[in-house]
């Protein structure tokens, strides 16, 4: 972790630290995070300061964004305000991407730590497990299961996270091969350490960079799924996302471009933001970078 | 007939060539038609097999209306028309009617169609086709001659003409089907050998039916068309590219309010709401009335004054579609105003709530909608428009999703479900298509498209088979008007809007299908301008 001989970072200082500082160095990646902050405060305190219920009719459908002073974005297909469905929806967009990378996370670092510490006999087992995961077409898998079980808010998290673990398994299992045959392992080995004790408090925090980045990717990515499952009309009809005024909104592409551009640009503008972080976070974790 | 001011509007534009079909047909002169050419019919439906004796529904009776006559036909009136049969007639107490057949009409294989054959499939129809109420009354049919069948009915049944038509009771030949196979897996229904205008030479399931002209049919020159290919298309998208790049010619139940918006401006293609009378679809919101609030008429009532009609059917379905207000649509027959229409009243719509003890001062009315997948735009947007709207007299809805029709199907049928959206077709007659949908007797646990709303009223049963009984058309009307009334106050279900199916066809089309079953009719008067 530390290599003090070679960085050119004042030693006393943390690696957090360091990684803050060459994080914050990068335009992108703070461009990345204002991003990221602006979409998560506009959906925190923008129910307090647009008090409108998505789910209610409030004028006329298909009404153009600035045609009616109250409603400032227009209205969909239903006359419903397009810009509450904003606010409303990016909490559930934002709540299955974070929650579908923690369940990605939680699967696929349990197993790719377990497959890459054991080796062997463990590691064929569950890397077969995860190639069988794998070699299934993940929109499609998660179609299955959301068809299979209720298309809530719930089951669509759930489905995105059961079809995503296998790259962090991977991702886990090498960082984890890599580790185990470091000269601190062996010396907490030495000093009688358990299995368990090495695998969660020697090993995974020294795992953790590449699969914080790996994380927030994942969570990008989760938000593109369930846009794209939402868009093939599986998704929660009882809580507002990008996604559902995505699914409802296409039809009417061509007559009213408002319907889906403006929750589509939500959705890229925050995945950008969440990739330029994630962007941002290699670089500051990736010990070369530190020689600049 | 009286065209409707919809139809005569939509056919203002589209200028003369569709008038000149409108004042000739269905019996345009045969000087003027001309012959030959292949007609490719733009379908998104898909067919299990192509014997409609056995098989109700639309995907199954466009190609069966080609390949099979049956006794009668009908134009663009609830007039019916001879067919395979020359004449018929009703005995003085209408117990018995007796039908004269054509002679010298053949079957695609070359053999003569006799009486025999007809009552053998008449006998097939009764049996095995979903809608048993169609031949119910009909106790022995018999052939005291070759060209002559009699059927002999329980009771006087004047639905029996509308059966006997279309694609509901198809002619089929004894000598091939009766062999000892169960009629309904007999391989032999995927290339029947049939009686009518066409026969199938190709049936490739999702890519195209060929239906090539059979020579000996028994309409002299009839039909007009050398070949009609139904070609499989994924969505109505497609389909209406297709005939806008000239690939097919003709294409009919389309429902996509924003493609009907857009063929209308078109300049080469002509679209038409007429040919839906006999079909009769309707889109409607069922009650579970075993539901503990539902069961109260109140409350079903309260959310009947909550929906805007208006609302459904003009910004929804940007006008095309027409409001709903009973079983029957309006080009039925049996329309009639005299119902409760529950028009738009939130006020109302609130106390009756209060007054049944939810809302203001009592509980929160919590409540379920289930709806159709695959036709958002009558179900799944109406669905959704339900909860917004009731949103607003207080009651809270949430919107279920089924992932396909088997699991919607299998939800209502096994009674698990407050409210669903659903659309229905009336099926030209009550007796077929809205009987089944409120009879006591009809309560049937695990059938799709039974009284699943559990709705038993004694009177509107007594009244409803009253009509189904009375060869009086006055009568039977004014029956049927009662019947309606009382349902309506009943409100088992409340009905929204009639399905704005349209049908698009191409300049060179001439006598396209808008009988009263449009496209499930006989296309051998159809013929293309060269």
């Amino acid at each position: 972790m530390t290599a003090p001989a070679r960085t050119t970072v004042p030693a006393a200082r943390g690696p957090m630290a360091e990684a803050w500082d060459i994080f914050r160095r990068s335009p992108a990646a703070m461009l990345g995070l204002l991003l990221l902050g602006l979409v998560i405060l506009m959906t925190v305190a923008g129910p307090f300061l647009y008090q409108v219920d998505p789910f209610e009719i409030v004028w006329a459908p298909l009404t153009p964004p600035g045609e009616e002073a109250t409603i400032p974005l227009g209205t969909d297909n239903l006359g419903r305000d397009i810009l509450a469905g904003l606010i409303e929806g990016g909490r559930a967009t934002l709540a299955v991407g974070f929650s579908a990378a923690l369940i990605t996370m939680l699967i696929g670092v349990v197993i790719g730590a377990y497959a890459g510490f054991y080796g062997g006999f463990v590691d064929d087992m569950l890397m077969r497990v995860t190639e069988f995961f794998q070699v299934l077409p993940p929109l499609l898998f998660a179609m299955v299961v959301v068809t299979l079980f209720q298309p809530t808010l719930i089951n669509v998290a759930l489905a995105i996270g059961i079809v995503s673990w296998p790259q962090t398994a991977r991702l886990t299992r090498s960082e984890f091969r890599r580790i185990r045959t470091l000269e601190y392992v062996s010396a907490m080995r030495a000093v009688g350490a358990g299995d368990g004790n090495i695998i969660w408090r020697v090993i995974l925090p020294n795992a953790l960079p590449p699969l914080i980045v790996s994380a927030t990717l994942t969570i990008g990515m989760a938000i593109l799924f369930e846009a794209g499952l939402s868009f093939l009309g599986l998704s929660d009809p009882n809580v507002m996302s990008w996604g559902l005024m995505i699914g409802t909104g296409r039809e009417y592409l061509l007559d009213a471009w408002w319907v889906v551009t403006l929750p589509g640009t939500m959705i890229f503008l925050t995945v950008l933001g969440i990739s330029l972080v994630g962007d941002g976070l290699n670089d500051a974790f990736n010990p070369w970078m530190r020689e600049r | 007939m009286i065209p409707s001011p919809a139809f005569s509007r939509r056919f203002l534009l589209a200028g003369a060539v569709a008038l000149a079909a409108l004042g000739t047909a269905p019996s345009i002169s045969a000087q003027e038609a001309q012959r030959g050419g292949t007609l490719v019919v733009a379908s998104v439906q898909k067919p299990r097999h192509l014997n409609a004796a056995v098989q109700s529904g639309i995907a199954t009776a466009v190609p069966a209306a080609q390949i099979f006559a049956t006794l009668l036909r009908y134009g663009e009136d609830f007039e019916p028309q001879p067919y395979l049969a020359e004449s018929w007639s009703f005995s003085e107490d209408s117990k018995v009617l007796t039908l004269k057949l054509r002679s010298g009409a053949t079957f695609h294989d070359g053999q003569p169609i006799t009486a025999e054959d007809v009552i053998w499939s008449l006998g097939v129809v009764k049996e095995n086709h979903p809608f048993s109420s169609m031949l119910a009354p009909a106790e022995t049919f018999e052939a005291p001659d070759q060209q002559t069948v009699v059927i002999r009915m329980t009771q006087p049944h004047p639905a029996i003409l509308l059966v006997l038509s279309s694609a509901l009771t198809p002619i089929m030949p004894k000598h091939v089907f009766d062999d000892g196979q169960d009629i309904k897996s007999n391989p032999k229904n995927n290339m029947p050998v049939g009686s009518g205008p066409f026969k199938v030479t190709a049936f490739e399931p999702g890519q195209h039916i060929i239906l090539e002209r059979h020579d000996g049919f028994f309409l002299k020159d009839r039909p007009y068309l050398d070949r009609i290919v139904i070609r499989q298309y994924q969505d109505p998208n497609s389909a209406v590219l297709a005939l806008e790049s000239g690939e097919a010619q003709l294409f009919p139940m389309l429902d996509s309010t924003r493609l009907i918006r857009r063929l209308e401006k078109s300049s080469s293609l002509t679209i038409s709401d007429q040919g839906y009378a006999g079909i009769g679809p309707v889109n409607w919101l069922a009650f579970n009335t075993k539901h503990p609030a539902l069961s109260d008429v109140r409350v079903r009532r309260a959310i009947a004054y909550a929906i805007d009609r208006n609302f459904i059917t003009k910004a929804l379905h940007s006008g095309l579609s027409k409001p709903a207000i009973e079983p029957v649509v309006r080009d039925s027959p049996f329309f009639t105003e005299e119902v409760e229409r529950y028009d738009f009243d939130l006020d109302k719509a609130k106390a009756l709530l209060t007054e049944a003890g939810f809302g203001e001062g009592g509980q929160t009315l919590k409540l379920r909608i289930d709806y159709l997948p695959d036709t958002d735009e009558q179900q799944r947007s109406v669905a959704e428009y339900v909860k917004a709207a009731l949103a607003k007299a207080g009651v809270e809805v949430s919107v279920r999703a089924s992932p396909d029709f088997p699991t919607w199907a299998q939800r209502v049928s096994s009674y698990d479900f407050d409210m669903t959206m659903d659309l229905v077709f009336n099926w030209g007659d009550p007796v077929i298509g809205v009987n089944r949908t409120y009879l006591c007797s009809n309560i049937r646990q695990g059938i799709i498209w039974s009284n699943t709303q559990q709705y038993c009223n004694e009177e509107v049963d007594q009244l409803l088979n009253a009509a189904g009984d009375e060869p009086d058309l006055t009568k039977r009307k004014q029956l049927y008007a009662q019947a309606f009334g009382q349902i309506t106050a009943d409100i088992p279900i409340h009905f929204l809007n009639e399905i704005p199916y349209h049908t698009v066809w191409s300049q060179a089309v001439q006598n396209p299908p808008i009988s009263i079953w449009g496209a499930m009719g006989p296309m051998d008067e159809v013929w293309l301008k060269q």
